[in-house]
């Protein structure tokens, strides 16, 4: 562990470990990763905070992420702005969440948030279009889409409001089988 | 220090408001926070609280890489936590510093292991790599395998440790007695090839097997006594497998939530859960994809049409076939494998020179090949069934496993047949041997009998000899080596060495482990990787497409392989007791296994078609592998109970039963007391409670187990019920929201944009409410009136008609007053006073009420909030109905009742200050809703959520004396009101998080602030009045909502007033339906209001 040390000063590191789901070695590989992402942006010393953000073209052509189909919304949620691109702390809160410590509580409210397209705290039918739409790449027929839609708003929610807010959401989402081995990302 | 904590507070608050939602723990953060700054100004001495604070600070810090936050505020959160416990910690007493200091050290500690054992996770590189070329499906096989793994390390280590190392290091050297000694006549073959392979020679007389252990029952200088730690050791093995297993299973299912079994999310769970995050490479993605297109298009269909049942009675038909034929495939497996062993045996006595094929391999060659073609065979036959893909998966499954299981078990009672005849054999040996020390009638006795024996295993048999030969226990030291001398010396075709049967069952597992590995690898090579290359490079010059038609490219079976594994562990666990370095070999056999299949997998592999889906099979995979290890174990503990050990080899010869070794150690090496109480324990006396204590013990936990989901039930239930009610709500709402748009449409087809939102509005109230006859009376009011007007409506039960119909009166009173302003103020205050009075009771007993309609206030308050944000707010309004729930309730009650914070009074005017800039902007909004959204520029509002509730509430206080003043029919309206604020300024704090990335958001918070304002500018009235107002200012919300920027700025009022004045005389026409209604309902609370307007009027006019 010696060597390291001249990324992040020890209390950094200490604070990280308190903050995600990362023994001190997945850290440093994730760091790694993230500096590898952009090695003339990202400084090799840590310890002063420096201010450093990836864009979001290198974060999602990380190999993790760049088959994802929601990958440009996992950067939008978890980047500070909004915009993607992406700090390493943000990096780091990403793949702790992602990671397969997480709670299920905590997945499904990031889950929830990935899948709400436009950002106004429910996923509502045209939510679902966009992320069927881009689940299956496109291949099904508009009518078959907006019958998913209607289905699935039809199951899960429990308001009748035409949408899923984030109780329908968890509600149906807990319970899946394997949301919690899907919603993972290893890195 | 407090103020800058504070500011902190509110930054970080701000930044995260959705989190309230969610986790209200935050919530509680943040109240923490306050009471911590109450706890350093004020009485920080009380170290009750203090340590509460400290405790809170750590589960804090314990839980916060739980918390939905960004990494900067957790860090930020972490930073503060760690500053106030350490500040804290020093003032409380010793022994909780102590007990802090040494918590700490221990999470340190924690900390480093979990560092330093996460080293030595292996294959994780790999695994990931596999993960991500074909999601977790396959990966699930290898993280399986490497679970097995580590418990074959244990299990090794147990092993070599207890078992492997002291036999060696201070057992008798090889060669020391017969036991450890190659016969003569087998030392010259003990090197050829054939014997090697067949495990025999230096193999066979080595630590892998059984026999080689010697018998004494200490050895070496410390005196280890090895035949007791054999016994304990191999009894360990099984006892670590299922505690381990049962505790990974329990991990497993509570990670998983198996329950609600009657919740059907099929379409949720296809769309949202369908994607393996894991899938990092274009291949797996694309057909990841098509995977999802075909599972979303098969449930379509499965929806479409419900099940047409077509040619039932062909599937039937089809169906018994193939299960007629999968059962006669078992049955004829384990017939072929007994029969097998059965030959082999008999070709063992009647040739004396055998082919290597003969002697040895024949068995695990017949029943490799079974297991590796059967399951092949099923699966052609499931084609015959065509069941549901999922369905036949499972079929499969249990068919493999049956046949996995019956080979394994028609193996071992094969073994154990024979071991039954070599040891009926040795029995009679003995008996026909009355002087068993003459060597030459020993071995010539022996002959005789054998030949019988083997037409008659029968264990019967050897019962009656045991009994014979019990006397002759005490001497069995004696006994073994005259015998093993004599067997040097005598030549005969059966040796005593040979009749180890425990060394022969070890020798047939591991022949069984060795050779099931080669066929592994031999079926990877030939049936993934050259068919891969065929495919690969022939298919140019093929006649057809090798790669999309005929051979393909072999698929990662992803069930089948991990069958095998748990076949292959239950060998292990079978024969680990009579091979102690089985779970060692298998350790060697995984770890190749590991690499071959990974190899095998990234080179010529594709996914697997059918999803099998990871997390449910991961304890689906525990289950059969506990239920295996179950079954592996009752032949191994009945061999080791019902058969005498043999005589000449292993750590119990000469006893009688193998778990003799525990007594007799215990009556040896015990003092006498705990032998007896070993005894007493081990009576029925005991035993037989003991087990009847478990019985109750288990039917105890399983009633509870069985009230709990009861209990589960019916919590179900009651969210059902709550979902429904709120859905009839909905419908009223909808209704009722539908109607009135049609109305509206028809009245105002060419109004502006604010007439089209206040129609919309009133559109609400009509119904519910005899408001509008007020706003009638009132006929000349401002824009203001109609939006009050809006927020009456909420309520359309009769219990809130009362209440409600009181704002148009408040409506009114406020269009005058801004009309005439300088009347107001002395007025109002007097006015509250009166309403206050008979009100206040009213709204308390109302509260039941309104809670109930919260629902609907909520719609139309949040509907009234759209058209505010927006330009286009016609259009806002059509959206609006249907967006909002009920769903608020449960948080918006609590929040609502619980702050009620004097202290806040001084923080709205605070943020007042910096939104100076609204106050202008407030005539425009009236006049165009667009102009809005800039106001909603400043921060500080909207930093505070939770706040935002109770500042609502001020806000409405400040409001009402407006109200107040204008209406005496107020106290009705604020009656409803109550029930309204209390509801609204909750569904701020809900909606706020959502909209926290927008301007929505922000929207909401405004007409807080211009509530503000206006307490600002008439604080002074309401401040008299705190009891009163309370209950009135609900009303003002809406208003402050709807009517923000006329209401908001006092100074600007005036101008508002002339808008709104306008925009009123346009919009009264409407209402005149909706007055009536509430005349009829509330004729008499409408004279008293009207009266009361009417001197409202009066005084202000």
């Amino acid at each position: 562990m010696g060597n390291k040390q001249t990324v992040f000063t020890h209390e950094q590191l200490e604070a990280y470990q308190d903050c995600t789901f990362f023994t001190r070695k997945e850290i440093m590989r994730l760091f790694y990763r993230y500096q590898d992402l952009a090695p003339q942006l990202v400084p090799l010393d840590y310890t002063s905070c420096p201010d450093v953000k990836v864009p979001y073209e290198l974060i999602g052509s990380m190999p993790e992420l760049k088959d994802n189909p929601f990958r440009q919304r996992i950067a939008q949620v978890f980047s500070e702005d909004g915009d993607g691109h992406m700090t390493l702390d943000n990096f780091l809160d990403m793949f702790s969440v992602m990671s397969e410590m997480a709670p299920r509580d905590l997945k499904a409210y990031y889950a929830f948030k990935i899948y709400d397209f436009n950002n106004d705290g429910y996923i509502c039918a045209w939510d679902l279009e966009q992320t069927v739409t881009k689940l299956t790449r496109g291949e099904l027929s508009a009518e078959e889409v907006s019958l998913v839609c209607e289905k699935v708003l039809d199951e899960a929610d429990g308001d009748h409001d035409g949408r899923l807010s984030l109780e329908d959401f968890q509600n149906m989402i807990l319970r899946a089988p394997d949301f919690l081995s899907t919603f993972h990302i290893r890195i | 220090m407090k103020p800058s904590k504070a500011c902190q507070r509110y930054r970080s608050v701000r930044r995260n408001p959705s989190q309230h939602y969610l986790y209200q723990e935050s919530l509680l953060l943040s109240n923490l926070d306050d009471s911590f700054n109450a706890d350093e100004t004020g009485d920080s001495n009380d170290p009750e609280q203090i340590f509460q604070n400290i405790q809170f600070q750590k589960d804090l810090m314990a839980n916060i890489r739980c918390r939905p936050w960004t990494m900067a505020q957790k860090l930020g959160a972490l930073r503060r936590a760690k500053e106030i416990v350490l500040k804290f910690e020093g003032r409380l007493t010793r022994t909780r510093g102590y007990q802090a200091a040494g918590a700490e050290l221990w999470r340190k500690f924690a900390r480093l292991a979990c560092n330093f054992m996460a080293i030595f996770i292996p294959w994780e590189m790999r695994i990931k790599k596999i993960e991500s070329h074909f999601g977790s499906g396959v990966a699930s096989y290898f993280i399986f395998l490497r679970w097995l793994f580590g418990i074959n390390i244990v299990l090794t280590m147990m092993t070599a440790a207890f078992i492997v190392i002291p036999e060696l290091i201070a057992g008798q050297p090889f060669g020391s007695t017969a036991s450890k000694t190659i016969p003569k006549e087998h030392m010259a073959s003990a090197q050829d090839l054939d014997t090697v392979w067949s495990l025999g020679g230096y193999l066979q007389y080595s630590v892998l097997f059984y026999g080689y252990y010697g018998r004494e029952r200490r050895i070496g200088r410390a005196g280890y006594r090895l035949p007791l730690a054999y016994f304990l050791v191999g009894m360990a093995v099984f006892a670590y497998s299922f505690i381990i297993l049962l505790k990974k299973m329990a991990k497993n299912s509570r990670n998983s939530l198996a329950s609600a079994s009657n919740e059907n999310y099929t379409f949720c769970w296809r769309v949202f859960c369908a994607w393996d995050y894991l899938i990092g490479n274009p291949e797996a993605a694309e057909s990841k994809t098509a995977a999802i297109v075909n599972s979303i298009r098969e449930a379509i269909l499965e929806e479409q049409e419900k099940r047409k049942s077509k040619n039932l009675a062909v599937t039937i038909c089809l169906r018994v076939v193939a299960n007629i034929l999968v059962l006669l495939s078992l049955a004829g497996s384990i017939c072929l494998i007994y029969f097998v062993v059965d030959r082999s045996q008999k070709l063992e006595q009647s040739e004396k020179e055998l082919t290597l094929w003969e002697k040895n391999e024949q068995v695990s060659v017949v029943v490799s090949l079974v297991t590796m073609l059967a399951p092949s065979a099923f699966d052609l036959i499931a084609a015959l069934e065509m069941y549901h893909p999922r369905t036949t998966l499972r079929f499969q499954l249990a068919r493999v496993l049956v046949l996995y299981l019956g080979n394994l078990y028609s193996l071992i009672i094969a073994l154990l047949d024979k071991v039954n005849s070599m040891s009926t054999e040795e029995a009679a040996t003995k008996n026909n041997t009355s002087h068993w020390i003459d060597p030459t009638i020993f071995s010539a006795t022996r002959m005789a009998p054998e030949e019988e024996k083997w037409s008659t295993p029968g264990p019967g048999t050897g019962l009656p000899r045991n009994s014979t030969w019990a006397p002759e226990e005490t001497s069995i030291p004696a006994y073994t080596l005259p015998l093993s001398e004599a067997n040097k010396t005598t030549v005969y075709t059966q040796r005593p060495q040979d009749q180890c049967w425990e060394t022969y069952v070890g020798q047939e597992m591991l022949k069984l482990s060795i050779i099931d590995m080669l066929f592994t690898v031999a079926s990877v090579l030939l049936i993934d990787f050259f068919r891969g290359l065929f495919v690969r490079y022939l298919s140019d010059y093929w006649c057809w497409d090798l790669e999309s038609k005929f051979p393909e490219y072999g698929e990662f079976k992803i069930a089948e392989n991990v069958l095998h594994l748990v076949y292959n562990q239950g060998m292990i666990w079978m024969g680990a007791f009579f091979s102690p370095c089985l779970p060692a070999f298998n350790v060697l056999k995984l770890i190749g296994l590991m690499y071959l299949r990974s190899w095998a997998v990234l080179t010529c592999n594709v996914p697997h078609q059918q999803v099998f889906r990871a997390s449910r099979s991961n304890n689906f995979y525990l289950a059969m592998l506990l239920f295996m290890l179950f079954l592996c174990m009752l032949p191994t503990v009945f061999a080791i109970v019902r058969y005498k050990p043999s005589l000449n080899c292993g750590p119990f010869s000469g006893q009688e039963k193998m778990y003799d070794i525990v007594s007799e150690t215990i009556e040896k090496d015990f003092p006498a007391w705990f032998g007896s109480v070993v005894g007493y324990v081990s009576s029925p006396v005991v035993i037989l409670p003991a087990v009847l204590l478990l019985f109750m013990l288990i039917y105890y936990l399983q009633s509870i187990a069985r009230s709990l989901k009861l209990s589960n039930q019916q919590l179900r239930m009651q969210i059902q019920n709550a979902r429904s009610e709120d859905k009839k709500k909905v419908a009223q709402m909808v209704e009722a929201r539908i109607q009135t748009q049609e109305e509206s449409s028809k009245r105002l087809p060419k109004d502006s944009d604010l007439s089209s939102q206040l129609s919309s509005a009133h559109s609400l109230t009509p119904q519910s409410n005899g408001t509008v006859v007020n706003l009638d009376s009132s006929s000349s009011r401002s824009g203001r009136v109609g939006t009050v007007a809006q927020r009456t409506p909420p309520s359309p039960q009769p219990g809130l008609s009362s209440p409600s119909s009181p704002p148009p009166g408040t409506s009114k009173s406020r269009s005058e007053q801004d009309v005439n302003r300088c009347l107001r103020g002395p007025s109002s205050s007097a006015g509250d006073r009166r309403e206050n009075r008979p009100c206040s009771p009213v709204t308390q007993m109302k509260r039941m009420e309104d809670v109930r309609s919260e629902p609907l206030f909520r719609k139309d308050f949040q509907q009234i909030d759209r058209p505010l944000r927006g330009p286009g707010l016609s259009a806002m309004v059509s959206r609006g109905p249907r967006s909002r729930t009920p769903r608020y309730c449960i948080v918006n009650e609590r929040d609502s009742r619980q702050k009620t914070h004097p202290t806040f009074w001084p923080e709205g005017h605070f943020r007042m200050d910096p939104l100076g800039d609204l106050v202008d902007m407030c005539p425009r909004t009236t006049q165009h809703g667009a102009s809005r959204a800039p106001q909603q520029g400043p921060s500080p509002q909207l930093s505070e959520e939770e706040e935002g509730a109770p500042r609502r509430e001020l806000v409405e206080r400040s409001l009402h004396p407006q109200c107040l003043t204008r209406l005496q029919g107020a106290a009705h309206f604020y009656v409803g009101d109550g029930s309204e604020s209390r509801t609204l300024a909750p569904e701020y704090q809900g909606r706020v998080p959502f909209k926290s990335s927008d301007d929505g958001f922000e929207a909401l918070l405004d007409r807080p602030v211009y509530g503000h304002r206006k307490p600002r500018s008439r604080n002074f009235q309401s401040a008299q009045h705190p009891p009163k107002l309370r209950g009135k200012p609900k009303v003002e919300p809406s208003l402050t909502e709807s009517d923000s920027m006329s209401a908001a700025s006092s100074s600007d009022q005036q101008n508002g007033g002339d808008d709104r004045s306008l925009q009123v005389t346009r919009s009264q026409a409407k209402f005149p339906r909706s007055v009536r209604q509430l005349g009829k309902r509330k004729a008499i609370s409408r004279q008293e209001l009207i009266a009361d307007l009417s001197d409202l009027i009066c005084s202000n006019v």
